[in-house]
């Protein structure tokens, strides 16, 4: 890359994206009351945004599998990049939001001030209508594993982004005949962030697990085919997922689902 | 519309329809046959059922296809006068009101037997069954918004009769028909009942309310429940709240309730009446001012219902009442149109392109802004009414538009008010809080969950013109309403014109 290149790009960056980072750790942790900006670029396309308390920086958050409610905090987890800025603020990607019921704030909605917005962009893998053929896996079957994250403080099953990775394990489960063992995790261990201990109670492992397990049940997994645990205090995922896990801590609050087919079992035990 | 229904009025009628008879012979052949029939159909009358029939409506005519083929009422327990009080599942869901039952026809019927037919039976057609039934105001609801009584019971019960535990209490803060807080159907009789009130839904187009489109619901998040008996997934788009799945369960109910039937119902007895409606197709065939429903390009009409398949959801390339918008250019190529037709055609069009392009922003609306959309969300009518051809909810369609709740509520002095308080640890109402004022439950006296106050299923919006007034609560006495309530609850600003438009597609579905 040419220097002139460089600078066009760093100038460039300076230009779109204001308070972009600028180098340091990229992942921001913070409770805010998110702000609706009403950028009209059809459907789904509104911006949200969120001051982080401690810098004053206000992010774009906007790009997580759940979005903000007005009138309620959010807990925000993300990376900052350098994309453009759209809506007004820093770009978080990866990020997550999770609303956080019982802490009210005031509603706050903005005009969209000139800036666009983006358009809303399908998830890459949508569940598809039920007459659609399903991809049916073939022998010989190994031992799968699924993992499925949770927003804090929610057991939850998150839309347009939990019903594939399900649908996927009950279908491999079914064909390969195999017994399944959900385990369920909650963040237990209190987490600091703008001064809020947040901390996830145990019961919540097991609700995810049960969850998971009605879900399955659903999808036509017998009951009798599943092995239900929980625990608290888990270890971050490693790697990340690429999609939902923008920080370490956002690992913690999922389920795993442990596919063992029959021929992977052994003798009955 | 009352003077159809006299012979002069209905003269009246065949010489305002010639404009469009001439249109097509579609039109002429229906005008003749809607008329070879007696309008209200009597539970028990030996009558023949023609595999298709339609009846005049205000704006034209509402037509229903039987694909079970003709056959006569003898054979169709629908027809019979199975319970204890003369009603048969005919007697709310008639042909000529869409396979409901309008509010003009009810007080026709009252006005015909001085309230003495068994639509207006105690158990569910007056306000309550404690008042004396032979006067006019213990019929309130029925007379004015085509209301029936819904008994639920409390605490709320599961698929297996099982109590719930109930995330709110409940108390009655208005009761004017006096049933919620009756000795005998109250929540204080012996067996503690909730009196909510609601207009009858359509039983037709079942292949679209049964329809499985998906997997999944969205709106908590897991797979559709399971039928216990059959171990297939179920839509969950039968009735206002969801208490049965299977049009099994909702004949067993209510030919329970609404037909007092007493006593195990014979197999046989359900399987006909479950075969017959489940044949059923019914919509708009011709339009006073638009013509036949199906000419030039456009799918209206009961023929299309019955030949695609249920559940298929709308989107940008194939929107939802997209069978309409061939008329977008007023059908030039007809020259048998006049303007004034041309241009309810394009009235038409714009309506369905409103219906699914206008975005606006939807908040606070449980089953839509508390399920990882966003709250607010950006989005138009076609978000929530998303089935191809029948506008229902492929979801399913549990949402709370505020027709219940407070303070989005028409204030309604003759329904009754509850107040509801969620219980920790449960968590609040998402937008409401722990305290809720609502005229009915809905949902949640199903589910027991505060999540789910206030929340009304969907329903298909095909035959609208036959069976007003609107909304479960029958609070809408025009589509003009129903959109003025839309347009008011969600600020969004439509122009008369626009209104205009969306009400005339809904006049034709």
């Amino acid at each position: 890359m040419s220097a002139r290149v460089t600078r066009a790009a760093a100038l460039c960056a300076i230009l779109l994206c204001g308070t972009a980072w600028a180098g340091g750790d990229p992942q921001r942790s913070f409770v805010a009351c998110p702000i609706y900006r009403d950028t009209d670029q059809g459907r789904k396309s509104g911006c949200w945004l969120a001051d982080d308390p401690a810098s004053g920086v206000r992010y774009d958050v906007g790009e997580g599998l759940t979005k903000p409610q007005e009138g309620y905090q959010v807990l925000v987890e993300g990376i900052v990049t350098q994309e453009p800025d759209v809506c007004g603020g820093v770009v978080l990607r990866p990020v997550r939001t999770a609303v956080l019921h019982e802490q009210k704030c005031p509603s706050a909605e903005f005009t969209a001030e000139n800036y666009p917005g983006r358009r809303y962009v399908l998830p890459a893998e949508m569940m598809q209508q039920t007459w659609v053929p399903r991809p049916v896996p073939t022998p010989p079957f190994s031992t799968q594993r699924y993992v499925l994250l949770f927003d804090y403080g929610d057991d939850r099953l998150i839309y347009q982004y939990a019903e594939t990775v399900l649908e996927r394990a009950a279908i491999y489960c079914k064909t390969s005949g195999a017994r399944v063992t959900i385990r369920g995790y909650a963040a237990t261990e209190p987490l600091q962030v703008s001064g809020q201990l947040l901390r996830e109670p145990l019961s919540l492992a097991r609700d995810r697990a049960e969850m998971v397990g009605e879900a399955l049940t659903r999808l036509g997994v017998a009951r009798a085919a599943q092995r239900l645990q929980w625990q608290g205090s888990p270890v971050a995922l490693d790697p990340l997922p690429t999609l939902g896990a923008p920080l370490p801590q956002s690992s913690l609050r999922r389920v795993e689902i442990t596919v063992e087919p029959a021929a992977e079992r052994g003798p009955a035990h | 519309m009352q003077t159809v229904r006299s012979g002069i009025g209905l003269a009246a009628l065949v010489l305002a329809l010639a404009p469009h008879c001439a249109l097509g012979a579609g039109a002429a052949q229906e005008a003749t046959g809607a008329y070879g029939y007696a309008r209200w159909w009597t539970a028990g009358e030996p009558r023949e059922i023609p595999q298709r029939l339609s009846y005049p409506t205000a704006t034209g005519l509402i037509a229903t296809l039987s694909t079970s083929g003709a056959g006569g009422t003898a054979d169709q327990p629908f027809f019979q006068p199975l319970g204890g009080n003369g009603r048969a599942c005919v007697t709310c869901h008639q042909p000529a009101d869409g396979m409901s039952l309008s509010v003009e026809t009810i007080r026709e019927r009252w006005r015909a037997t001085q309230g003495h037919d068994p639509l207006f039976a105690a158990i569910d057609g007056s306000d309550c069954p404690s008042l004396p039934q032979e006067q006019e105001s213990s019929h309130t609801l029925l007379l004015s918004r085509g209301l029936f009584r819904i008994a639920r019971p409390w605490p709320p019960r599961d698929g297996a009769g099982r109590p719930i535990d109930p995330q709110f209490t409940i108390e009655v803060i208005r009761d004017p028909t006096g049933c919620n807080g009756d000795a005998r159907y109250g929540l204080h009789g012996p067996q503690p009942m909730i009196s909510v009130y609601r207009r009858p839904r359509p039983a037709t187009n079942l292949k679209y309310v049964l329809a499985v489109g998906f997997p999944f619901e969205p709106k908590t998040g897991l797979p559709l429940p399971l039928d216990p008996e059959t171990g297939l997934q179920v839509s969950g788009n039968l009735l206002a709240d969801m208490r049965a799945t299977t049009l099994k369960g909702q004949a067993l109910d209510a030919l329970r309730s609404h037909l007092q039937f007493m006593g195990e119902v014979p197999p046989a007895t359900l399987a006909g009446i479950i075969a017959f409606e489940s044949g059923l197709y019914t919509a708009a065939s011709v339009d006073d001012r638009a013509g036949p429903l199906d000419a030039d390009g456009a799918e209206g009409g009961p023929e299309a219902l019955a030949a695609h398949r249920g559940g298929e959801l709308q989107y940008g390339g194939q929107p939802v009442w997209q069978e309409f918008l061939a008329w977008k250019d007023g059908s030039t190529a007809n020259t048998q149109l006049s303007e004034t037709q041309r241009e309810f055609r394009r009235s038409v069009a714009r309506g369905a392109g409103l219906f699914a392009n206008r975005n606006f922003l939807v908040r606070d609306s449980a089953g839509i802004t508390n399920m990882g959309f966003g709250n607010p969300v950006r989005n138009s009518c076609a978000f929530c009414h998303n089935m191809q051809r029948t506008g229902m909810d492929v979801a399913p369609g549990q949402v709370d538009i505020g027709i219940a709740n407070q303070p989005w509520a028409s204030p309604s002095e003759h329904m009754p008010l509850f107040k509801l308080t969620c219980l920790a640890p449960y968590a609040p109402h998402p937008h409401l809080g722990r305290v809720v004022y609502t005229q009915d439950p809905g949902y949640a006296l199903t589910t027991g969950k505060c999540i789910d106050i206030g929340k009304i299923t969907a329903q298909s919006m095909r035959g609208l013109a036959a069976r007003a007034p609107y909304f479960s609560d029958g609070s809408a006495q025009t589509l003009r309403d129903v959109v003025d309530y839309y347009d008011r609850r969600y600020h969004i600003g439509l122009s008369e014109q626009d209104k205009t438009d969306l009400a005339n597609l809904m006049s034709v579905l």
